[in-house]
């Protein structure tokens, strides 16, 4: 009964705040775009980044396919949609997510988060759009035409349904890892070493260029509730490659949704311990 | 000089033990990594019969597992830590002493090597108890393979810092530093054992100071290596060593020119 | 022979220029602009040993650059410099262990041990010899009464004691020149103090030769018998502080108190000064009387106002 408060509080906030909340977005989105520009080789430098990294996935994965066919029952074209999947959901995270949780973090280490609490928006929705790394969206470029390649591989199975489903499955995906990335922040009022626990996060993001169902049995827990990086990434590709029941959007949907409720929960409980604690 | 490193190392051990519980988590995040691939070879070794060119899961283990302490003994300065350094006055103030900055950095890094090695041998423990390595070298190989780590370190900490120099000329750095890190990635046996690759490609990896910094290392220790090419490793480990303090000899001249001509 | 040569020293800079909104944004990703900037220009002077100077001028006049150039860290684009004999701009070894440099604000201590390890630290950098070394630190940590913080990480310090530790770092090797850089910038008024008088200490002590930029009037008061004004990059004035005063106040302030407890303030011309006093004398029943020089900051207002009229 604990979860009724903040759901309505959720509830009420997505009504109140639809239209300024897309204001607000939009105005940030353009502040960053302006800052970015000023570094006008950026771009170019930026595409050229993605396509390095993405470019020494697939030699990896190449030289994975020269000594296999088949790599805990994922065929090649699906390993390469989990490539694709990984770099797009990657993208998305180092642009709208990692910078602003990471911000939050240190923010709170240095009692600089008042700022944040004295404007007139929902302090959640501020900290979560203040930051947009704009140029990392290269990645996600990048990401979706390896997941077309590899789609056009498939081609024989693809379906509708499965794109459909991975969409959704995809924006939920997202949704569960910008939870945890909140919780992580949360957990920052409490505790002071944060930011390694971040770097730590980072590193076992790596883990999410395979398929989660290779790993040993206590990893793959681990990665898809600890860190919902399966969600993010194997369910939907699993989704797409049509691997996936119907039954695991639901539940997808549902925990989602759950999680949603909890970090906001956690949110604010660390909002009131700051709010408490600074001077 | 031997006391100038002496005082930093000293000061640097002081310091990193301090953080060591920063340095905990930063060494278990870092092995995510080699235990993706182990995973990976592994599985596929195991599908083919058990082994891959050589390879058997237990040999992957014992090659990603040496791979954690190499690849904690060849974390060096960053190239990007030079932006900061500018912007900060740090640079400024390192210009002013009448030693060469470079010390300070490689004496530093030396002396958290030593607390890394020390944290890391827990960590060694429980990798050991989960992924059953084989591993049983040489007392020549154990030899060489102290004085190869200590080696691959220098490789990479003169090259870096010498890469790290490009900021002077230009702040938007990171593609450049993205790139070289990725070379490295895939030409220095650092996501997958060279011994994998076809012919061709393991020849191209001498061109590189990649390969020395990290495959030869581990290789020494677990093997399956020849003595006479544990001595060419070494041998190759110095002359990159020279390699790049020529390179850095022509650039680092040019890079304070550069800086006391725009200020920073 | 001078310690410090400089003549006809300038500075040039070329920088991007950078305009506003998102159309000119996009533009400049194609095409960029440049400007040149002129930092410091002609300036020209020479201290002598033991003298303690100090440059004044407002935010951005170039008396930093000057400083730069002078430690080796920036190259001149015009003219040339000389410190104790040696051209700055190669940083001659034996040059950099004669001299040293403190900005205020600027941290080159480590921050995680006591004060006291980064200490031994620059003992091996400047390899001075252990019994010279105890000798020099035992007498800094007594002159800036830092015993006691000298033991604690540096990162527990307020400002102004990590300042007294950066200064102490910066004085092991007993260096011949100092260049302060806005050393009491951010410090609380006892701080400035202190730190001020153990600069004097320091020169009268040692001998050193001080070199000071500020843009507190206060410091430059204290410490410095001779002021260089720079002012856009100009060398503006030259000379004793109080010959600034003579040349440079146009008008005196008159208080006087009178018998039934007011007061009158009079401002008059200096020539006039003489016969608007004795007048006040005789129409008033003056029971206090002060003839007070304006302010040293209205003075060097005057003085940049002035420069900036001039061509």
């Amino acid at each position: 009964m604990a979860a009724c408060g903040p759901t309505l509080q959720l509830g009420r906030w997505i009504v109140e705040h639809r239209g300024g909340g897309l204001r607000l977005t939009g105005t940030f989105l353009r502040v960053g775009v302006m800052n970015e520009m000023q570094y006008r080789i950026n771009f170019f430098l930026q595409l050229l980044q993605s396509l390095l990294t993405v470019g020494t996935g697939l030699i990896i994965l190449a030289v994975v396919f020269s000594k296999t066919d088949d790599l805990g029952g994922w065929s090649r074209p699906q390993l390469l949609a989990v490539m694709g999947v990984f770099t797009l959901v990657g993208g998305i995270i180092r642009t709208f997510i990692q910078p602003n949780m990471q911000r939050v973090v240190e923010d709170v280490r240095q009692g600089k988060l008042d700022h944040a609490l004295t404007k007139p928006a929902d302090a959640q929705l501020l900290v979560s759009i203040r930051d947009v790394r704009f140029w990392q969206l290269t990645d996600v470029l990048v990401g979706v035409v390896v997941l077309i390649v590899a789609l056009v591989q498939m081609s024989s199975t693809t379906q509708w349904q499965h794109v459909v489903a991975f969409v959704a499955l995809l924006l939920s995906g997202l949704v569960s890892i910008y939870c945890f990335w909140l919780m992580l922040a949360s957990a920052s009022f409490w505790l002071v070493r944060m930011n390694e626990v971040q770097e730590l996060f980072d590193g076992l993001f790596r883990a999410g260029q395979y398929p989660v169902g290779i790993y040993p049995g206590w990893l793959r827990y681990g990665l898809t509730f600890v860190i919902p990086l399966a969600f993010a990434i194997t369910v939907p590709s699993e989704a797409v490659t049509g691997r996936l029941a119907w039954q695991s959007v639901v539940v997808m949907i549902a925990f989602t949704i759950v999680l949603l409720v909890v970090s906001r929960w956690c949110w604010k409980r660390g909002l009131r311990r700051y709010g408490g604690a600074s001077s | 000089m031997i006391a100038l490193y002496a005082a930093h190392m000293r000061y640097s051990v002081l310091q990193q033990f301090q953080y060591r519980a920063a340095n905990y988590f930063y060494m278990i995040g870092m092995i995510a990594e080699p235990v993706v691939y182990l995973v990976v070879w592994s599985t596929i070794a195991r599908a083919h019969g058990g082994s891959i060119d050589g390879l058997t899961p237990g040999g992957f283990a014992a090659y990603y597992i040496v791979w954690t302490l190499v690849r904690n003994m060849n974390i060096v300065l960053t190239p990007f830590a030079w932006e900061e350094r500018i912007k900060d006055g740090t640079f400024a103030g390192q210009l002013m002493k009448p030693v060469h900055p470079i010390h300070e950095d490689i004496a530093g890094f030396m002396g958290w090597k030593l607390v890394v090695l020390l944290l890391w041998v827990p960590i060694a423990i429980v990798l050991v108890l989960l992924f059953r390595p084989t591993l049983s070298p040489t007392l020549l190989q154990g030899v060489v393979f102290f004085f190869a780590i200590w080696g691959a370190y220098l490789i990479r900490a003169i090259m870096q810092w010498s890469l790290g120099l490009i900021t002077f000329w230009t702040t938007r750095v990171a593609a450049i530093f993205e790139a070289y890190y990725l070379s490295e990635m895939l030409l220095s046996g650092r996501v997958f054992p060279l011994v994998l690759m076809p012919k061709w490609f393991q020849t191209l990896t001498w061109y590189f100071p990649f390969r020395w910094s990290f495959s030869f290392p581990i290789v020494a220790l677990t093997g399956p290596i020849e003595d006479r090419d544990l001595f060419i490793g070494l041998g190759m480990q110095v002359a990159w060593i020279l390699f790049g303090i020529g390179v850095l000899s022509l650039v680092w001249p040019r890079a304070v020119r550069r800086f006391s001509s725009v200020g920073g | 022979m001078a310690i410090i040569e400089v003549g006809d020293l300038s500075k040039t800079f070329t920088v991007p220029v950078r305009e506003q909104g998102l159309r000119a944004s996009v533009r400049s990703l194609v095409h960029r602009e440049m400007k040149e900037v002129t930092a410091v220009d002609s300036v020209s002077f020479t201290i002598e040993a033991g003298e303690v100077v100090g440059f004044l001028g407002p935010n951005g006049a170039g008396k930093t650059t000057t400083l730069k150039m002078l430690s080796g860290l920036l190259h001149p684009t015009g003219g040339r410099c000389s410190v104790l004999g040696f051209e700055p701009k190669g940083r001659p070894s034996a040059l950099l262990r004669q001299i040293t440099l403190v900005m205020g604000n600027r941290n080159q201590l480590q921050w995680d041990l006591p004060a006291l390890d980064s200490f031994e630290l620059n003992r091996a950098i400047y390899r001075i010899p252990r019994a010279d070394f105890v000798a020099t630190r035992d007498e800094l940590i007594e002159l800036l009464d830092i015993g006691t913080l000298v033991t604690q990480p540096v990162r527990n310090l307020s400002l102004g004691e990590r300042m007294k530790m950066e200064i102490a770092d910066a004085l092991l090797h007993r260096p011949q020149v100092l260049f302060l850089d806005e050393p009491t910038i951010g410090l609380d008024i006892t701080m400035q103090r202190r730190i001020r008088s153990f600069v004097a200490d320091y020169n009268t002590r040692y001998g050193a030769t001080v070199i000071l930029t500020s843009h507190y009037m206060a410091d430059v008061q204290a410490l410095c018998k001779r002021v260089i004004v720079i002012h856009h990059g100009r060398l503006v004035f030259d000379g004793d502080l109080t010959a600034l005063s003579d040349r440079f106040t146009t008008q005196r302030t008159i208080r006087a108190r009178l018998a039934d407890g007011e007061e009158i303030t009079i401002l008059a011309a200096r020539a006039d000064t003489a016969s608007a006093t004795a007048r006040l004398l005789a129409e008033h029943d003056v029971v206090d009387l002060t003839i007070e020089d304006p302010p040293i900051d209205d003075v060097i207002e005057q003085v940049f106002a002035d420069a900036h009229d001039a061509p």
